[in-house]
């Protein structure tokens, strides 16, 4: 168990220029042949966000759920939103890596940990993007730089930690099986609509569903982010969401692990 | 092993206007290799088989691609894989890239592996043929300046002309070939894989192509293996020659000894 962790990690740094540069390729690919090329990441967010405030805001009026908040609901809605983006890259395309990558699988040699890692730091350049753009709506808006924010980038590496174990999970599954991806695909939309991306968790009314809903990682991060730009609330002042994230990353890391050292020798076989 | 000793000691003589020498560092060695493939009916049945639930009917049997295979290959030798289809040439030309690991058995390489397994595949259709260059030689771990200073030999190699900066997905598959040719040979690798490479392009690209190999082969630094049906190319570019049928090995020795056998039984 512990040599395979070892091996993942050594493999990701030994190859962390390849990686890093990987995924600058792969932002390159996404955005060639676009006018607009890099502004798309930005234009489709956008989008996103527009929609569901005009629908939660001004169509259905559920704006301003948290009561000790300050600003207007898209605020609100915004800091959520964001790393939601991340997720929903991750929850998609990211445990599928290699099938997006096969001459990295059997063509060359590479670590396949390494593939998902270069997925998910693709990914992260552009929520860093987003985060950026995140902090100039808020500035804008008048809310000061504050201590709390302090937490946004601790909670960016614990986010790229987390999704890059995710990834190496079920992106070997996904190889071996179909059915793997499809599941995770079907699942993206419960997860979205169970976690507290549109909606505010700590609202819940009966206790037990809450604790429960913070068993989904989507609701840690989301609220935690929220928490950092819109509450100014520590996130570990809720030990009930740190636990409920604490289990959840335990047991996804022990899955990786379990699964990469019994199937990373037999993905370049099946792919 | 005797016709290993015979196989380095006509080392000597008349193979030796090929390979001027041979060191006696092993860079290849096979260790009672085998190389299992489980096959199922489907894709649901490989994955029931993951969890060791063979349901009857969707397990249809397991093949050895390669089978007990052990052979020490030494720094600067020219070796050829002669066998028919489905001998297990690729599969063992594979593990020595390190892409496929084997079942049982240890696989020991020591060098940088450039591989001509296949030429189109490994490059991303996205990309301008002039990226994938980069990305290439990024993920065997060169330099941005050595790239650089590689780029020039290989654009001029494989002749793409302006078509370089132009996605890989408007090359025909001669440009393709053509290009992950002039990558492969260009790097300088310390093992050259080459498997059945040498049917690209046009004759006096082809020619061009065999003058590349030869050239590389006369480095005593590098070591090559070579896959191929005809007897006449191995000849033409190898010392020795290993005789491989069903994922077995059945003749090591002298590249003449090897066609020979080799025509004389398949």
């Amino acid at each position: 168990m512990f040599s395979t962790l070892a091996t993942i990690l050594k493999d990701n740094w030994e190859w962390r220029k390849q990686i890093g540069r990987l995924a600058v390729f792969e932002l390159m690919k996404k955005s060639r042949g676009a006018v607009l090329s890099w502004a798309w990441f930005l234009i489709k967010p956008g989008m996103y966000i527009f929609c569901f405030w005009f629908a939660l805001d001004v169509g259905l009026r559920v704006g301003s759920p948290d009561a000790a908040g300050s600003g207007p609901y898209i605020l609100w809605l915004c800091a959520g939103i964001i790393p939601w983006f991340f997720m929903q890259d991750m929850l998609g395309a990211g445990i599928d890596v290699m099938h997006r990558y096969p001459y990295l699988v059997n063509k060359i040699k590479f670590p396949l940990s390494g593939i998902s890692t270069i997925f998910t730091t693709a990914t992260m350049i552009v929520q860093l993007m987003l985060m950026v753009v995140l902090f100039i709506i808020y500035f804008a808006c008048g809310i000061p730089f504050d201590i709390y924010l302090l937490q946004v980038p601790l909670l960016l590496i614990l986010m790229f930690v987390f999704w890059d174990i995710v990834s190496i999970l079920f992106s070997q599954l996904s190889a071996i099986s179909k059915d793997v991806a499809n599941l995770m695909q079907a699942l993206s939309t419960p997860l979205f609509w169970l976690s507290g991306v549109i909606f505010n968790v700590k609202a819940v009314s009966i206790p037990w569903i809450q604790d429960l809903l913070f068993f989904n990682p989507i609701t840690f991060f989301v609220t935690a982010f929220r928490d950092a730009f819109y509450g100014k609330v520590w996130f570990w002042e809720n030990p009930m969401m740190c636990i409920g994230f604490a289990v959840v990353f335990v047991i996804t890391l022990i899955a990786a692990v379990f699964v990469y050292k019994k199937f990373n020798e037999e993905v370049a076989d099946v792919l | 092993m005797s016709s290993n000793e015979s196989a380095t000691a006509s080392l000597a003589d008349a193979k030796s206007l090929h390979k001027t020498s041979v060191s006696d560092e092993v860079v290849i060695k096979f260790d009672d290799v085998t190389k299992t493939y489980n096959l199922y009916k489907n894709d649901r049945g490989r994955f029931l088989g993951i969890f060791n639930y063979n349901r009857k009917g969707s397990f249809l049997g397991s093949v050895d691609a390669s089978k007990n295979l052990s052979f020490e290959i030494k720094k600067g030798e020219a070796v050829a894989f002669l066998g028919h289809n489905g001998a297990g040439k690729s599969t063992a030309l594979k593990m020595v890239t390190g892409v496929t690991h084997p079942t049982s058995g240890m696989v020991e390489v020591k060098g940088r592996v450039s591989a001509l397994l296949e030429l189109t595949a490994g490059f991303d259709m996205q990309l301008t043929g002039r990226e994938n260059i980069a990305l290439r030689g990024q993920i065997m771990g060169l330099t941005r300046a050595q790239i650089k200073e590689l780029e020039p030999a290989i654009i001029d190699f494989a002749e793409l002309g302006l078509y370089i900066d132009q996605p890989m997905r408007t090359y025909s598959s001669g440009m393709k070939a053509r290009l992950g040719f002039a990558f492969a040979v260009a790097i300088d690798p310390e093992i050259l894989v080459v498997d059945e490479a040498l049917s690209v392009g046009d004759r006096a690209f082809q020619r061009k192509c065999i003058d590349r190999i030869r050239e590389i082969m006369m480095d005593e630094n590098v070591t090559v293996l070579f896959v191929t049906h005809a007897s006449s190319v191995a000849q033409e570019f190898c010392s020795r020659g290993i005789v491989l049928d069903k994922g077995t090995k059945v003749f090591d020795g002298p590249i003449d000894d090897a066609t020979a056998y080799y025509e004389a039984n398949y």
